[in-house]
């Protein structure tokens, strides 16, 4: 399997990983103990941005650049690490929380430090109960081995970590929401600005990464940023973990450098279309995403050639349909999950995901109507861009994606309503 | 580098210059330009949550909300276009979608933000086909207010002032997405002194008034401005009427004495002015009974009985503080005319020590570094002066300190002291403007809050005192002259008058011939209910002016029917010692006459002549004026020594107030029925234990020979051990029968059912 490239998911299915000892003979905890011991908090920060690492929890946001942000007034600071993974296609934060606990622990360790915080955080989604027995466990062996904890290595350094669980919901993943959820409080997002790195946990200056972000700090310390910033597409480096679902031979995690083209990873990785089906569209990047088509399939996976295709990799979830899809019961399940996870803080999200979502299931219930079309693309167009946060954004690039590209298949709905759904 | 304290922007073309941080929707203002708003409110900040205050500012892709986003040099805003009015659109046809359509029967009709924005920026037809979402029309959210879950636009104006505001944290959003709705955090009652409030921010009708649901439009209301006079604060207000009734009261968002709030109190006590008990002429006691006579004949044998008595150092007045300024200017003129040295405002509980003398302003208390609550939670005696400790508090960080057996308020977090000597110790170096807020209950206290100011004073430290009560003029009372030591302005007069305390004695011992009560029910208020009523007994001609047959009037020989504030014109002087204006929204009602047409006509009875109208307004304005800047301390040694009840042995009692207690206006309005406090006795939990009670037993509460009976048992870990609280003022169990040096006994009777069960 050539695209495959295994950085974070090395030695996954072979060793156990969860195991603290076997996690140092691969390398694990070295270069968090060369950072306490030789690196300043700053030589972490500028490795990390000249790595060019982005986001991995969704937007994309160069990682050192984030870090940056953070004010330098003495306040205290809190790395807080995204583990509520719950965005419909995306699995491999639970993956590398369950099956490599300790590379995770170490990258928000080395966040941690290289912001120069002395107290970590990691949300992790309710549902995840096997993840997060792990994840104790592994944060026990660490804390007992010295990892964690006051005067570090005997740097002086303290670093104390704090397991969150969440409570099952969609938006507690957005960050303001997360941090809000992690105070106690109702879990909706904040209104920015300000945004976290001024006023964040607890109005301090705070820093929110995903998962595979802050896993992928140990191997751009091991290995240098260089080699992680060549490789991939310039302003999109390095390697990715692709979960790729749908209708496809081989569903799973793949882990490739950014670049690879869909095609590839949809054929080499994921083995293919079930048999006998066809190609009809695929989501570059979970449920938020507009669908891209055939004519798109040889489209380099990476941040900004999907972004100029229209859609985004996200967090890097591909959903691929073929040609059994009914798109509008697709379009119905997107936009029905985006309503009922809709905090309903602002009107747009509260009102428009409803509305659609109303409309779409009457659709399916056979009483549409031709004027239903229209109200569903203006309905999605308008609600867009209005919102508080991006989740009331994403009810409708997927819906507008595919009653673009399968009007016929919503059209059969509205004007032959008993024979569609028989 | 340093930040410009102006920025320059263009709005709509227009030109302004604002302050540095300024909001887009305040910027708009000075353009003239009105940017829509739900969420956003200027007392509660941005919320974003609506969406509807859209604007395009240029260079940026996106529409923007005006509520959120600060005005920066050379941005250029437009508030009106093709774009903004999409997005607006776009936020109306979304909030429309579930609304019912209820305007013709909605209370809010008229004065909605919803109708008036869909109005002006939305489109007149609907594009849903699917019914709309039903839900609950008529949630009981408590005793005042009632909830309309179908109206509701979660634009959380509710949920933020309980948060921002009364701190009190009670109401949430529940649930999410479409079904968000708003609700009680613990599923118990919302019980706020502020309730009402969010009646007024809520800017649909989700939220109503109980006391005002289906009871009048907005364009049947014709409105009077004002001030509230249910307190010493004397908070802005409007008073709305309808067809010769009060139907609400509103606040007055710009006024800077209440911050544009109003207490319960204020807000809802409006009804008591039509109740059938009104007095509605006067009643003379004829055999025992009390008789319909004229006005006349009232003010006729009033004079009467003042030209009998051998001398006017036995006669005696007391009371004023609810009167207005000039009334009060009268009524000290008459009998200071009339030769009587004996006048004292002071019948509330025990000798209140010099309201008058009180020194602090708004802008002090909200600058203090240190709050010392000493007594009584102002929550309880002038509300909305608590929720300026409470902004002080939380947005400028004073620390509070709360002083006796009671907690400063519950939503506040405190400090307390047992005693005022252990006050000094508890305030950090460095705390130099401190502000006391005084109950003026027990002398004592009132002496060592002087004290201490004098001691702090040569240190640096400046301490001005404030003395929250539930009298709306008890400042003014005491500046203007009825106080048996000064005239008008503090002025020193050659030989003082008997004060409360003294006019009760003379009386019992028989030294009174005649002794009127203006606007005054010390058989309830006074400290020791006894002393009152042994000394009515002994004076033969009693008079009272007042609304209703209230425990003293009952008593009287002649029983004068007066106008309410919201029946005549005049000033009250607040806490802080302002002149504020009331406005009389209803006529004065047929048979009663206002106190200043009672003390004309006695004047003119006695052949007295009283200041006329415009040396009223001038003598005013100067004894208020001298008053201002009196010591602080004058006559303050008088009070040296007089305690306020004996040291008794065992459980000590604590009286607490309760807005909606008191035998006169509270009482006799039927419409407040669910917010009177119900006779409860209060222990704190340790003590409770220690005597074996739990709450929710049905308690007697004996002193000797008196007892106070049917009484609730309450915990509350707030208040100091070893004491037992009642609430003072409360006609059904009168606190006042128990004052003495006896110990109390407590006895269950019951234990209520559903408490021990
Ligand atoms: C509705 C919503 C849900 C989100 N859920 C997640 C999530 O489950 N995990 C995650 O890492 N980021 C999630 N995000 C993105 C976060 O807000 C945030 O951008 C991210 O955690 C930042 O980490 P990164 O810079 O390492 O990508 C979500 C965003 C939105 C708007
Ligand atoms: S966009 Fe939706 S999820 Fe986000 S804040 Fe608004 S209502 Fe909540
Ligand atoms: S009840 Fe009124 S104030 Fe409260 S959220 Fe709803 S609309 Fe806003
Ligand atoms: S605080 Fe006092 S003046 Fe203000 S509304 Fe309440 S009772 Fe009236
Ligand atoms: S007023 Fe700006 S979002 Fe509501």
């Amino acid at each position: 399997m050539s695209a495959i490239k295994p950085v974070l998911t090395k030695g996954i299915g072979e060793l156990n990983l969860r195991d603290l000892e076997v996690y140092r003979s691969e390398g694990g905890y070295v270069q968090f103990e060369r950072a306490l011991k030789e690196l300043t908090p700053a030589a972490v920060l500028d490795m990390t941005t000249r790595s060019g690492l982005r986001g991995r929890g969704g937007a994309g946001f160069p990682t050192g650049k984030k870090w940056s942000f953070l004010p330098n007034d003495g306040r205290p600071r809190y790395m807080v690490c995204n583990c509520d993974e719950a965005e419909p296609g995306t699995f491999k934060d639970h993956m590398l929380l369950e099956e490599t606990p300790h590379q995770v622990l170490e990258g928000i360790l080395l966040g941690a430090y290289g912001i120069g915080s002395h107290h970590a955080f990691i949300y992790i989604r309710g549902e995840f109960r096997r993840g997060y027995e792990i994840f104790r466990a592994a944060l026990d062996q660490a804390r007992a081995a010295g990892y964690v904890g006051s005067n570090l290595f005997g740097t002086g350094y303290d670093l104390e970590l704090t397991i969150h669980r969440g409570a099952g919901a969609y938006i507690c993943g957005e960050e303001t929401a997360l941090l809000n959820s992690l105070e106690g409080k109702r879990g909706e997002p904040r209104l920015k600005p300000p945004f976290p790195a001024l006023q964040g946990l607890y109005q301090m200056p705070t820093v929110v990464n995903n998962v595979e972000t802050l896993a992928s700090l140990p191997h751009i310390l091991r290995n240098g940023p260089e080699w992680f910033a060549q490789v991939g597409p310039e302003r999109s480096p390095g390697y990715k973990i692709v979960s790729i679902s749908g209708h496809v031979k081989r569903p799973g995690n793949y882990e490739v450098a950014l670049g690879t083209s869909m095609r590839t990873l949809i054929d080499e990785c994921a083995g293919g279309m079930r048999d006998g089906r066809k190609f009809m569209a695929v989501q570059p990047g979970g449920a938020s995403s507009a669908c891209l088509f055939e004519e798109h399939l040889d489209l380099s996976y990476d941040f900004d050639t999907i972004a100029k295709a229209g859609s985004m990799i996200g967090s890097g979830a591909m959903v691929v349909f073929d040609d059994t899809t009914d798109f509008v019961k697709a379009a119905h399940a997107v936009v029905r999950f985006f309503a009922h996870e809709s905090c309903g803080q602002c009107t747009p999200c509260r009102e428009g995901g409803n509305w659609i979502s109303r409309t779409l299931t009457r659709i399916l219930d056979g009483r549409g109507v031709p004027s239903d079309i229209e109200v569903l693309k203006s309905a999605g167009h308008q609600m867009t861009g209005l919102n508080l946060c991006a989740l009331g954004d994403s009810v409708e690039p997927f819906l507008a994606s595919v009653l673009h590209r399968f009007e016929d298949q919503f059209r059969a709905y509205v004007t032959a309503p008993q024979a569609a759904v028989a | 580098m340093t930040m410009a304290s102006e920025v320059h922007l263009k709005i709509d073309g227009i030109a302004v210059t604002v302050p540095t941080g300024t909001l887009l929707v305040e910027a708009a203002k000075q353009a003239q330009k009105h940017i829509p708003v739900y969420c956003y409110h200027e007392k509660l900040g941005p919320a974003g949550l609506c969406r509807v205050c859209l604007v395009e500012v240029e260079g940026m892709p996106k529409l923007q909300i005006g509520c959120n986003t600060v005005a920066t040099e050379g941005m250029v805003v437009h508030t009106q276009n093709a774009k903004v009015d999409d997005g607006r659109r776009a936020i109306l046809e979304f909030l429309l979608l579930n609304h019912p359509l209820d305007c013709p029967i909605c209370d809010k009709g008229g004065e909605c933000d919803l109708q008036d924005y869909v109005m002006a920026y939305g489109q007149d037809s609907s594009r849903v086909i699917d019914g709309k979402e039903s839900k609950p029309k008529a949630v009981d959210l408590g005793p005042t207010i009632v909830l309309d879950e179908e109206r509701c636009i979660v634009c959380q104006r509710c949920v933020r002032f309980d948060e921002l505001i009364t701190h009190e944290r009670s109401l949430v959003v529940k649930d999410r997405g479409a079904h968000d709705i708003i609700a009680t955090a613990t599923d118990q009652p919302y019980v706020s002194q502020f309730s009402g409030n969010v009646t007024e921010l809520c800017p649909v009708g989700a939220l109503t008034s109980k006391t005002y649901r289906f009871l009048s439009r907005k364009w049947d209301n014709h409105r009077a401005v004002g001030s509230c006079a249910q307190c010493s604060v004397g908070c802005g207000i409007n008073v709305d009427v309808r067809q010769g009734a009060i139907t609400r009261t509103m606040s007055i968002p710009e006024d800077v004495t209440s911050d544009g709030w109003l207490c319960d109190r204020g807000r809802y006590v409006i009804s008591f002015g039509d109740d059938q008990r009104r007095l509605r002429t006067p009643l003379y006691r004829h055999r025992e009974q009390l008789v319909q006579v004229t006005w006349d004949d009232a003010i006729g044998l009033w004079a009467q009985a003042l030209q009998a008595s051998a001398s006017p150092q036995r006669v005696a007045a007391l009371g004023g503080g609810r009167l207005m300024n000039a009334e009060i200017l009268q009524l000290q003129a008459l009998f200071r005319s009339f030769g009587t040295p004996h006048l004292d405002w002071r019948v509330g509980r025990s000798q209140q020590a010099g309201a008058g003398r009180a020194t602090a302003s708004l802008a002090e208390l909200d600058r203090a570094q240190a709050i010392i609550v000493v007594g009584v939670p102002p929550s309880q005696s002038a509300p909305v002066l608590d929720l300026a400790i409470r902004k002080a508090v939380f947005r400028h960080k004073a620390q509070l300190i709360s002083v006796g057996p009671f907690g400063a308020g519950s939503s506040v977090p405190q400090q307390r002291a047992a005693r005022i000597d252990e006050v000094a110790g508890l305030l950090p170096d460095g705390t130099e403007r401190i502000v006391f807020v005084w109950d003026g209950i027990d002398p004592q206290l009132g002496r060592e809050i002087a004290n201490l100011r004098t001691q702090w004073s040569t240190h640096g430290r400046s301490a001005g005192v404030l003395v929250a009560t539930t009298l709306s003029n008890a400042w003014g009372a005491e500046a203007l002259g009825m106080h048996p030591s000064f005239g008008p302005g503090y002025q020193p007069l050659a030989s003082s008058g008997l004060d409360t305390a003294g006019i009760f004695a003379a009386g019992r011992a028989g030294e009174l011939d005649v002794l009127s009560f203006h606007g005054a029910n010390p058989v309830l208020t006074w400290h020791d209910a006894s002393i009152v009523r042994e000394a009515l007994a002994r004076i033969p001609f009693v008079v009272a002016t007042d609304l209703f047959l209230t425990q003293t009037s009952e008593l009287a020989t002649l029983v004068l029917p007066v106008a309410s504030a919201f029946e005549r014109n005049g000033t009250m002087t607040n806490l802080f010692g302002q002149a504020r204006p009331i406005e009389a929204g209803l006529p004065v009602p047929d048979g009663a006459l206002s106190d200043s047409e009672v003390l004309v006509a006695l004047a003119q009875a006695l052949k007295i002549a009283l200041p006329d109208a415009a040396s009223l307004t001038s003598l005013e304005e100067r004894a208020l004026e001298a008053a201002r800047i009196a010591p602080l301390d004058c006559g303050a040694e008088q009070l040296a020594g007089r305690r306020l009840a004996p040291d008794r042995p065992g459980l000590q009692l604590a009286l607490a107030a309760n807005v909606f207690a008191g035998g006169g206006t509270t009482a006799h309005d039927t419409r407040i029925e669910a917010l009177r406090p119900l006779p409860t006795a209060t222990l704190e939990p340790a003590t409770a234990q220690r005597l074996g009670f739990v709450a929710g037993t049905l308690v007697d509460l004996h002193a000797g020979a008196a007892s106070v009976k049917n009484l609730t048992l309450r915990l509350d870990a707030s208040l100091a051990p070893d004491t037992i609280a009642l609430v003072a003022d409360l006609p059904q169990a009168p606190a006042n029968l128990l004052f003495g040096s006896e110990p109390l006994r407590l006895e269950a009777t019951r234990v209520l059912e559903e408490v021990a069960a």
